[in-house]
């Protein structure tokens, strides 16, 4: 596009980082937060502030409990109407029972799968779940939002834009810009080991703001590079659908050649079957597991075909102790004996295992999760290191030319960096003011959410026109303070509602409320140092703009 | 040795190493040690020295957990590491001063 | 970075190059590499999850190359040439295989 290779790249960095550098800041400080999900959540229900335990029985706790599951999630079922021809009977037939757990779950998310009968797709079918305190079975009450696993995680990877998985396309594409901007950016650093460790805090802001951005991003190259490619690669199916659509005839005509060497119908019998002890092949999974030297729990549990004559259940291991997953033990339904088991995973499903792997964490590592929260938030650190250094390069052309592109980038900076955090915060302190026998309290909470971010894009926009003036927005200190305010704010609510102070949570080692309420501590503190140094830099601007002298001397002094 | 050990260990080891890697170019050696920059074959030592206390960080991660795990908790630990390393050159290089415990400490 | 300026059109064209050829292209390249990976007498899925991971970054090549590249016209016939023919050809494949 331009005559040498590295103004073209430098263009690419420039202009598809601005604009998708604000869904990336999304998708990599949730998906940041998502690394302790199942903590926030912990700390969002304090029902639910107990130990993490084991799958319980399936015979007497989760069966019971599956057959009284019998209707789909509402906005699912509305939207399988929209897609058949003919109107839905009442009751819609179940296609499998599961149940899912890690080791950081003490609550049990259990799902059913219904049948959507005269679908133009294929194996149609949507969901009922519900989550259960797997010590007595009784059912959570439904308007708990689990705030990290609900919220924040998808958020990370769909933004909550489910109309034609929008969402999932917009942030698909950051990840190739993502992509596409590590490229660049490694063709356009001319000095990538000569400023290695190069970071000069009290140089001018555009300077140590670029050192910033290439030491965030050259350190942790690696982990860019591979956690958005692998984000891609869990939704391969999702954005090149090649088996679902065109080859479909050729991966149905697969799947009934290995359903018959497997014995594992992909079609239910037609004629009712009973299900035997599931705890029994429960088991003896583990007993085969131990013989292999690679003892565990039960992550994942599904039965399939239910209550039909050839419905069988598949039993795989917690895998806490790897990065990828194993292999599945599958059991006949009515007789509960193996009838297959998956072979060892071949080269390239193993690359593929650990790539997702690595990528969703259900290991037991505690060091390696906080050194890829660390990475989350290095890459968030470059993503906005990246956006600011856009403004700061331009603010004092476009203020002499009268543009005002800069000051609407500084604008949604500001709104997608502190105004992000803001409505974070904002959900977990309404999470603990709003009453607990509030309607519809989930919905409250993600309004919460959604307004808090709205104002701070309002008044992002309303401060920015300092950008105009070539100055720094004082938006960006004013919601510093507010993150303080707030963060500072939730700790103290959830001690005050809850009891599970500081105190009581570190003596005690729990862990998950414990860490949620020190990195809000932590973001507080950085938040006011960072407010506090925007606000002397300000001072010290305007009283040089006073003194009629240069800015750059008062700045070095 | 139990794995939280040697974890710590493979951290301090890989931070030890980048801050070796980092000495061994002049403008962080300058920062350090004032200002000469250093010879020639003590800049090269140097960056062997680092190249093999990351190598060591590895074989720390190898110890504690199997190969897969093992090689992630390096390559995030370099990435952290450096940054630590990062922040200590600018806003307080000269603690970097005592992984030269043969260099007597330069008056400022 | 205003050092050259192009008409709205052609910069137009570069994105769209890049966003839809790029995407057409690797659609090709997985399906036609999955069902060649097949016909070679690797497991379907493997096949498709194989091509798929490299699908990744042949896209983000493409999504690269669009601009590096010196000729518009080349950029378009290769991403959306390869976009009609692979797709085409392993479409083909996967019926014969059948």
């Amino acid at each position: 596009m331009f005559p040498n290779f590295r103004l073209s790249m430098t263009w690419l960095h420039t202009w598809f980082g601005l604009l998708l550098g604000f869904v990336l800041m999304v998708a990599f400080f949730f998906g940041s937060l998502s690394v302790f999900d199942r903590e926030i959540d912990r700390w969002a229900i304090p029902a639910t502030r107990i130990e993490a335990r084991p799958m319980p029985s399936f015979d007497t706790t989760l069966a019971p409990i599956f057959r009284t599951i019998t209707d789909p999630d509402p906005d699912e079922l509305a939207a399988a109407k929209t897609r058949v021809s003919q109107p839905l009977p009442d009751k819609l037939a179940v296609m499998t029972w599961s149940a899912f757990t890690t080791h950081r779950d003490p609550v049990l998310r259990m799902f059913v799968e219904f049948k959507v009968p005269n679908s133009p797709l294929p194996d149609d079918h949507i969901h009922g779940s519900i989550t259960i305190d797997p010590r007595d079975g009784k059912q959570l009450p439904e308007n708990r939002l689990a705030i990290g696993s609900e919220f924040f995680y998808p958020m990370h990877f769909s933004l909550h834009l489910n109309w034609a998985d929008i969402g999932y396309w917009i942030v698909g594409f950051a990840a190739l810009a993502m992509l596409a901007a590590l490229v660049s950016g490694v063709v356009m650093h001319r000095k990538i080991f000569r400023e290695f460790f190069t970071f000069r805090p009290n140089k001018k802001i555009q300077r140590s703001t670029l050192d910033l951005h290439n030491l965030s991003g050259v350190v942790a190259l690696p982990f860019h590079f591979l956690w958005a490619l692998s984000g891609l690669i869990i939704f391969a199916g999702l954005y090149f659908p090649v088996l679902g659509t065109m080859m479909r005839p050729l991966a149905a005509a697969q799947e009934k050649l290995e359903a018959t060497q497997t014995g594992l119908d992909l079609e239910p019998s037609g004629t009712p079957g009973t299900l035997a002890s599931v705890d029994g092949m429960v088991a003896e999974a583990k007993a085969m597991w131990v013989e292999r030297g690679v003892p565990g729990e039960v992550g994942f549990l599904i039965v399939h075909h239910v209550g039909s004559s050839n419905a069988y259940v598949s039993v795989y291991r917690d895998n806490t102790d790897r990065v990828g997953g194993g292999p599945g033990l599958h059991f006949q339904g009515s007789t509960g004996k193996l009838i297959h088991e998956d072979p060892p995973e071949g080269a390239v499903s193993t690359v593929n295992s650990f790539l997702i792997g690595m990528h969703l964490q259900r290991f037991k590592h505690w060091t390696l999760r906080w050194l890829i929260f660390a990475g989350g938030i290095l890459s968030s650190v470059c993503i906005v290191t990246g956006l600011v250094f856009f403004v700061e390069k331009r603010k004092r052309q476009h203020s002499e030319q009268r543009r005002s592109g800069a000051r609407w980038a500084d604008a949604l900076a500001v709104t997608t960096v502190t105004g992000m955090v803001v409505a974070t915060l904002a959900i977990l302190v309404a999470n603990r003011l709003l009453p607990e026998e509030l309607a519809q309290r989930d919905l409250w909470e993600k309004s919460t959410f959604w307004a808090a971010w709205a104002l701070c894009l309002v008044h992002a926009i309303w401060r920015s026109s300092a950008v105009l003036k070539a100055r720094t927005s004082p938006a960006w200190a004013e919601q510093c303070w507010a993150i303080v305010v707030l963060a500072i704010g939730a700790v103290l609510l959830n001690a005050v509602t809850t009891g599970d102070h500081l105190f009581k949570t570190l003596s005690e080692g729990y862990w998950p409320v414990a860490g949620t309420d020190l990195m809000m501590l932590a973001c507080a503190a950085l938040a006011a140092i960072a407010a506090r140094r925007l606000q002397r830099r300000a001072t010290a601007a305007a009283r040089a703009v006073d003194q009629d002298s240069e800015l750059r001397e008062v700045r070095h002094a | 040795m139990p794995d939280a050990v040697l974890l710590i260990a493979a951290l301090f080891t890989a931070c030890l190493g980048m801050a070796w890697l980092a000495l061994a170019m002049d403008v962080h050696w300058k920062q350090v040690c004032g200002s000469a920059s250093p010879s020639p074959v003590i800049s090269k030592l140097l960056r062997g020295l680092g190249f093999a206390t990351l190598l060591a960080a590895l074989l720390l991660c190898l110890e504690a957990d199997t190969a897969t795990m093992a090689v992630l908790v390096w390559m995030m630990a370099l990435a952290v590491a450096a940054v630590t390393v990062a922040f200590v050159l600018s806003w307080r290089p000269r603690l970097l001063a005592v992984l030269l415990p043969w260099r007597r400490p330069t008056a400022r | 970075m205003a050092s050259v300026s192009h008409p709205p059109w052609y910069v137009a064209s570069r994105v769209l190059a890049s966003t839809l050829g790029g995407y057409a292209f690797t659609w090709g390249f997985i399906s036609l590499g999955a069902m060649l990976l097949f016909a070679a007498g690797m497991n379907l899925e493997e096949a498709s999850s194989l091509s798929s991971m490299l699908g990744f970054l042949v896209l983000l090549w493409g999504f690269c190359w669009a601009f590096v590249a010196a000729s518009l016209t080349r950029v378009w016939s290769v991403l959306a040439g390869g976009g009609v023919v692979m797709p085409a050809a392993g479409w083909g494949l996967s019926r014969a295989l059948m």
